[in-house]
């Protein structure tokens, strides 16, 4: 079993994701491919940034049809990721410098080549003949959603082999596994045993909601799902402590909370509605899309927490908003067709704010400060672009750049052999936009924001702290205090609270250098392009000196009249209130 | 749909006490001298620069004895009455407590303890704090309270971003509109205000109101300039110069709120017609194809009177309310008056146009044409979505039947006689 004394058991609630594709990070042997042993080279960097935990996006062996997501052997890595002594190789060392892996792990479908499904479709009284779901006609579960609706007209597809249909929430080439089949859920606890046995920290649950089946139903949130969910935690639990479930639930929070169970399901659940709404307060200039999902944000049990994120390897969603702000959000972040993608937007951070650095601080600094873990998405800390004129989500997916040289630094293969061409735009190309030259540029973004994770780490308020929203006369500003809960129970205006989950601060934060802890922090960020004033309700912090935190500046002090502040476009103040 | 809050606590009282006691201090001889100082009792009176007025106290209820002591006091003046909340520490105590807020003092008398020096009690954070224990007959507590805001009619004061309470200083000699209707749209089942927590009268007089503090609410006139910032911005943009055309999807657009305030708003009237009743129309107004019948008006609507939280839309104010700014204060509680329920919706529309007058007003002189142009072409999305909310609510067509376009005329004729300077 691989070396898990990095921390305690809750690490993760105080945890800086980082999402990367193996296959886009860096290619060590110039096949053109990014692999573990690339990765491993590279974990200078990522330690040097700043994060503490790598969610590795699917690397077993699969047709590629989906991104990985169409997994053809689930206890195997890709030949081209390289061995699965590679991968133990590059769990040690991450594990020797701090940093943790968890890897997705998709529950929900196998790809149509996997041999579990050859063998199922190959009769219909085969050994595995119902690990899937088969049927005599496309009738069934009439009522679910096809969420795919650009590549999919229905979630059934006819099967010529075994002259019967199969079932798919996703791509056709992706047959859903079935749950209610014993043998079924015994072989993915094996798949989890491998992993965790391997080193591997935990999982990123892909499709999580969908598990389980029920007709008359959507077949999303069942019982049955929660039930599988709660047999994967006993086992986490029993033989591998430490380890972390992640949830990839597109619900709304009052659904996904079920997700935490009572602790005894997914330590940890995406808070996806908040993400579109960060997008939308910038371009409305307005906090209401924020603070209306905070305050629709159940608290959840003690020793969860959310994931919240700006990008990832997926579209921007936008399910899980009205039709009135999917048209808004189109009109302002996806004007070209090509931009978007089944129900969303598929671009990267900086394309989508216009490549303006002001913005992309901005919001960083509200994922950074906002109740739950943050996950950045791997080259969102060089503002890279983005590819619309690849197919699908690929457009998201580039190599990441690492120099100006030849194919960005990613691989020394030939240019035509790389898995997916690097960015070469005269505003987003590697040429410009690479780690060394960030690196070397004391004023890029990539050193503000390895400073930003800095300052976070100081302030365990940050990971698991109360929020209170405060308010403030002026809509384009949005202010909240994060304090320890002991300190907020004491506090007055309780309605406002606890999205974030309750409970004791890590141990692993305890014995780390965590000299902010106990205070209370005030962010305050200006969500207009121009400068903005702003009274804050604080007059019961009166006598307390707000102190800024990257400067360490100490602010006129709090009276009992509203506090004044001015910011400049995009601006952002974060305090520690002193006595 | 129930209310938020419990029922409203409701403190009343028909006692006076005993003013030749020796308990308290005697109040007649200071508040003369102390209502001339106040530039509230002043604008009251309309009278200005004198240095005593002819006050006599006539009503005095003891809200607590032992120091800090509180009473609420009565006091007729001219044509007015007026209500003062007074409180009383001794003589060497006194000014330690109030600091610089010398204003507050009223002057020195004696209670049963000995010399005291009786001042505004809302100048002392202890008295302030039991002042909303005092008015909710104990119902609620606070830790802290501050006084927000100082109008002619009232003091504002927020308790620990809690709870708001109106206590009134000009006192009327009928029951306060603004009472009667956040009361009677309460019992109506009316969600879309700061729901009333607490009543406190005294012989047929309200003297204070308290309701509920929804911080991070934001009025709509900070909204509605959100959105024409950035829409004039982008006029001021070389490079993507907004049109005409972009008034409907500038990043700020209003419309989607504007949809929803229709909403709350046709939701208003629907629970005045509930709480007050309908009549038969008297004055001259829209054609009866248009409206059925004349409701309650809320009278002075607009966008300073609403409120976006982070659950909706809230109507916030029903008369000089103190969260909708110092502006609204001038604004009287008027009766209340039965008319087309157009009548609030074009006050509504207008305050519209007001705010786009003031967005234009800040340009330069160089971008102001082409700002009132789409100043203009703003106001017109937004009315556009302000009545297709309202009129897409459920039950409205039974105060408002007529056609979408009937409306629309009959709204534009009431917006054009706003315009119409006074004969």
């Amino acid at each position: 079993m691989a070396d898990r004394q990095l921390g305690d058991a809750r690490w993760y609630e105080a945890a800086v994701f980082y999402e990367l594709l193996p296959r886009s990070f860096f290619d060590s042997n110039a096949d053109g491919i990014g692999d573990f042993s690339g990765l491993t080279a590279r974990l200078d960097y990522l330690e040097w940034l700043g994060v503490d935990c790598l969610w590795l996006l699917p690397f077993y062996p699969s047709p590629l049809r989906d991104g990985g997501y169409d997994v053809s052997d689930f206890m195997s890595v890709a030949p081209e990721c390289g061995s699965v002594d590679d991968l133990a190789a590059l769990v040690e060392d991450a594990h020797r410098r701090g940093i943790r892996i968890i890897s997705d792990l998709v529950m929900n479908h196998t790809s149509d080549q996997h041999p579990w499904f050859a063998e199922s479709r190959s009769s219909r009284d085969n050994p595995k003949a119902d690990w899937y779901m088969w049927a005599d006609d496309d009738q069934g579960y009439a009522d679910v959603r096809v969420i795919f609706v650009d590549a999919e007209p229905s979630n059934w597809t006819f099967d010529a082999p075994r002259q019967q249909y199969y079932w798919h929430r996703f791509f056709h080439h992706q047959p859903d596994l079935n749950y209610d089949n014993p043998a079924v859920v015994e072989a993915m606890l094996g798949v989890v045993r491998f992993w965790l046995d391997l080193g591997l920290d935990g999982f990123r649950l892909d499709a999580a909601a969908y598990l389980s089946k029920k007709e008359g139903t959507s077949c999303e949130n069942l019982a049955g799902t929660h039930e599988m969910l709660r047999r994967i935690r006993r086992e986490v639990d029993h033989h591998h402590t430490g380890a972390v479930l992640l949830a990839e639930v597109n619900q709304w929070p009052s659904d996904v909370v079920d997700y935490f169970g009572d602790g005894d399901e997914c330590h940890m659940a995406f808070h996806f509605p908040l993400m579109p709404r960060m997008f939308m307060a910038v371009r409305r200039e307005q906090r209401f899309p924020i603070t209306e999902i905070l305050a629709q944000t159940p608290a959840i049990p003690d020793g969860c927490q959310w994931g919240i994120f700006l990008r990832n390897h997926d579209e921007l969603t936008l399910e899980m908003v009205t039709e009135d702000d999917r048209d808004f959000m189109y009109a302002e972040y996806a004007r070209d067709p090509r931009m978007r993608r089944n129900v969303g937007i598929r671009r990267r951070l900086a394309t989508l704010v216009g490549n303006d650095r002001r913005v992309a601080e901005l919001l960083h600094a509200l994922l950074l400060s906002l109740p739950g873990a943050p996950v950045l998405y791997y080259g969102d800390e060089l503002l890279m672009g983005d590819n619309i004129y690849l197919g699908d989500r690929d457009a998201v997916r580039t190599p990441m750049q690492w120099t100006p040289d030849r194919n960005g630094g990613f691989s020394t293969a030939d240019f035509a052999q790389l898995y997916l061409p690097p960015l070469m735009d005269p505003v987003h190309g590697y040429q410009a936009v690479n780690v060394e030259a960030h690196r070397r540029d004391s004023s890029s973004f990539l050193h503000w924001l390895k400073r930003m994770l800095e300052v976070r780490r100081q302030y365990p308020e940050f990971a698991t702290g109360s929020l209170e929203v405060l308010s403030a006369d002026n809509p384009s500003v949005l202010a909240y205090l994060r304090a320890p809960r002991a300190a907020a129970a004491e506090g007055e205006g309780t309605d406002r609270r606890l999205p974030a989950p309750s409970g004791p601060v890590t141990a692993a934060l305890e014995g780390a250098e965590a000299d902010g802890e106990g205070a209370t922090v005030l962010c305050v960020h200006n969500l207009s392009r121009f400068a903005q004033p702003a009274q804050l309700s604080l007059a019961r912090w009166e006598g307390a000196t707000p102190v800024e935190l990257l400067g360490r500046v100490p602010f006129p002090p709090v009276t009992q009249a509203p506090y004044a502040v001015t910011l400049p476009p995009y601006g952002i103040y974060w305090f520690e209130l002193r006595d | 749909m129930p209310s938020r809050f419990p029922p409203m606590a409701s403190t009343g009282s028909s006692s006076v006490t005993d003013l030749g006691s020796a308990r308290v201090p005697d109040f007649g001889p200071l508040v003369g001298a102390y209502l001339a100082r106040q530039d509230w009792a002043q604008t009251a009176l309309g009278s200005f620069g004198e240095s005593n007025l002819p006050a006599e106290v006539i009503d005095v209820e003891v809200l607590r004895t032992e120091h800090p002591g509180m009473a609420s006091v009565i006091v007729a003046c001219r044509d007015c009455t007026f209500h003062l909340v007074l409180g009383w520490r001794a003589v060497a105590v006194a000014p330690g407590v109030l600091g610089a807020q010398s204003d507050a003092v009223l002057g020195p008398s004696r209670d049963s303890s000995g010399d005291v020096l009786v001042y505004a009690a809302l100048a002392d954070s202890e008295l302030v704090v039991d002042l909303l224990e005092a008015v909710t007959a104990g119902a609620e507590h606070a830790r802290r309270g501050r006084v927000v805001q100082s109008l002619v009619s009232h003091s504002s004061l927020v308790y620990d971003d809690r709870l708001f309470m109106k206590c009134y200083r000009v006192i009327e000699p009928r029951p306060r509109p603004e009472v009667e209707m956040v009361r009677r749209l309460d019992a109506a089942g009316f969600n879309h205000m700061l729901a009333p927590v607490g009543h406190w009268h005294r012989n047929g007089r309200d003297l204070a109101l308290v309701r509920e503090f929804v911080p991070g609410a934001v009025e709509g006139l900070a909204l509605a300039h959100t959105s024409l910032r950035d829409l004039l911005a982008r006029a001021d943009s070389s490079e993507n110069g907004a049109t005409f055309a972009d008034v409907g999807i500038a990043g700020g657009d209003l419309g989607p709120e504007m949809r929803r305030l229709g909403e709350t708003t046709a939701r208003m009237h629907l629970a005045l017609a509930a709480a007050f009743g309908t009549e038969v129309r008297k004055d001259s107004g829209p054609p009866s194809a248009v409206v059925a019948g004349a409701v309650r008006l809320h009278g002075d609507y607009h966008l300073r009177r609403v409120m976006r939280t982070d659950g909706g839309w809230l109507v916030a104010g029903f008369g000089d309310d103190p969260l909708m700014g110092a502006a609204a204060g001038a604004a009287s509680q008027g009766e209340g008056r039965f008319a087309s329920p157009l009548e609030d919706v074009a006050d509504l529309c207008c305050s519209l146009q007001i705010a786009a007058d003031e967005a234009v007003a800040w340009q330069t002189r160089s971008t102001r044409a082409h700002a009132r142009l789409l100043a203009k072409g703003w106001q017109d999305h937004n009315v556009a979505a302000f009545l297709s909310g309202y009129l897409a609510t459920s039950g409205i067509e039974t105060l408002v039947p007529g056609s979408r376009r009937e409306v629309e005329v009959a709204v534009a004729e009431l917006l054009a006689a706003r315009a119409a300077p006074p004969p």
